[in-house]
């Protein structure tokens, strides 16, 4: 599968293979994992040393971020194989379509956790800061640092995903 | 590595080179009496122990590795957490310069000490595992 694809471009650039390429998502995820988290304690503590307004962050700010860690640590955790493989064989084993199930739901609640994060950022920054005439820079970096805080940890889970499929799809074509 | 250089010599430079680093952090600590910037070498220290902890088996020098799904697990986790680490360890003083903890110069020195310290424990499990090591890596195209 990889040895067809190498010579693909005249200029001396190898397409990646999958094994580095899943390396490479799986170190990005982390990396915009951190960028979200530091993101986040900007705001947070940029409200509480260096704020110049009478605005500050509050629980009700917290509350977007902690729905999308939450969610990213549920989508994370399922187990994938186990999902793909049930819509693979569609459902001919038997045994194995309650815990199908059970991972359709846990990772649709992860993912609606996932959305409600950002869009709850999103809520926050217009009806917390942008309906209350804080729209001058400084002050409204405090929520637009919120919702790129959410929107980093969206896609770090997204680059995590994309890091796993690809495992699984070379391990797919090396066992057969 | 084309070129050979003796261990000792790496050692040496190495050496220089973290302290190097340390001394940039504690003098952007020391010069302005403000001791946040040293959470920068907290992060930064243990910025390579995932990969060390969870790498050892890494890529496939050892057999048995593609079917082995716990071990790629624990892999998967080790490089995470050090994208998460690395990117911290960067960010963690660019936000304290900007919520006017720390001042510009004191955020400069602790990011360039931070990544000087983590090239040199990069570059030193490097030199001391790669001789082995090499061989497997350039065989299948890392």
């Amino acid at each position: 599968m990889d040895t067809s694809h190498e010579r693909l471009f005249r200029l001396p650039f190898k397409l990646p293979t999958s094994v580095s390429a899943k390396k490479v998502c799986v170190y990005v995820a982390g990396a915009l994992y951190g960028a979200g988290l530091w993101s986040f304690l900007d705001c947070v503590l940029y409200s509480k040393h260096a704020n110049g307004s009478d605005l500050h962050i509050s629980f009700i700010d917290w509350v977007p971020m902690l729905c999308s860690v939450l969610g990213m640590a549920i989508v994370s955790s399922i187990e994938k194989n186990r999902l793909l493989q049930d819509a693979l064989s569609s459902g001919t084993f038997t045994g194995s379509q309650s815990t199908a199930w059970q991972a359709r739901v846990v990772l649709f609640l992860g993912f609606s956790l996932l959305a409600s994060g950002i869009s709850g950022s999103l809520v926050v920054l217009i009806v917390k800061f942008l309906l209350k005439d804080y729209t001058s820079y400084p002050t409204l970096g405090m929520g637009i640092n919120n919702v790129l805080a959410n929107l980093a940890i969206l896609l770090s889970c997204t680059m995590l995903w994309i890091g796993q499929n690809v495992e699984d799809e070379y391990n797919y074509s090396l066992t057969l | 590595m084309g070129v050979q250089v003796s261990p000792l010599t790496k050692i040496i430079c190495l050496s220089g080179v973290l302290a190097l680093g340390f001394l940039l952090i504690i003098l952007s600590c020391a010069l302005f009496h403000n001791y946040y910037p040293l959470f920068d070498v907290l992060i930064f220290l243990l910025a390579p122990l995932p990969n060390a902890l969870f790498g050892k088996s890494d890529g496939f020098s050892s057999h048995g590795e593609f079917l082995n799904e716990s071990g790629r697990n624990g892999e998967d986790f080790g490089h995470f957490m050090t994208g998460l680490l690395v990117s911290s360890g960067i960010l963690l003083p660019i936000v304290f310069y900007h919520s006017n903890l720390i001042n510009h110069e004191s955020a400069l020195m602790t990011v360039s000490g931070g990544l000087i310290i983590y090239l040199c424990i990069v570059f030193f499990t490097w030199f001391f595992n790669g001789s082995w090591d090499t061989e497997d890596d350039n065989l299948f195209g890392y």
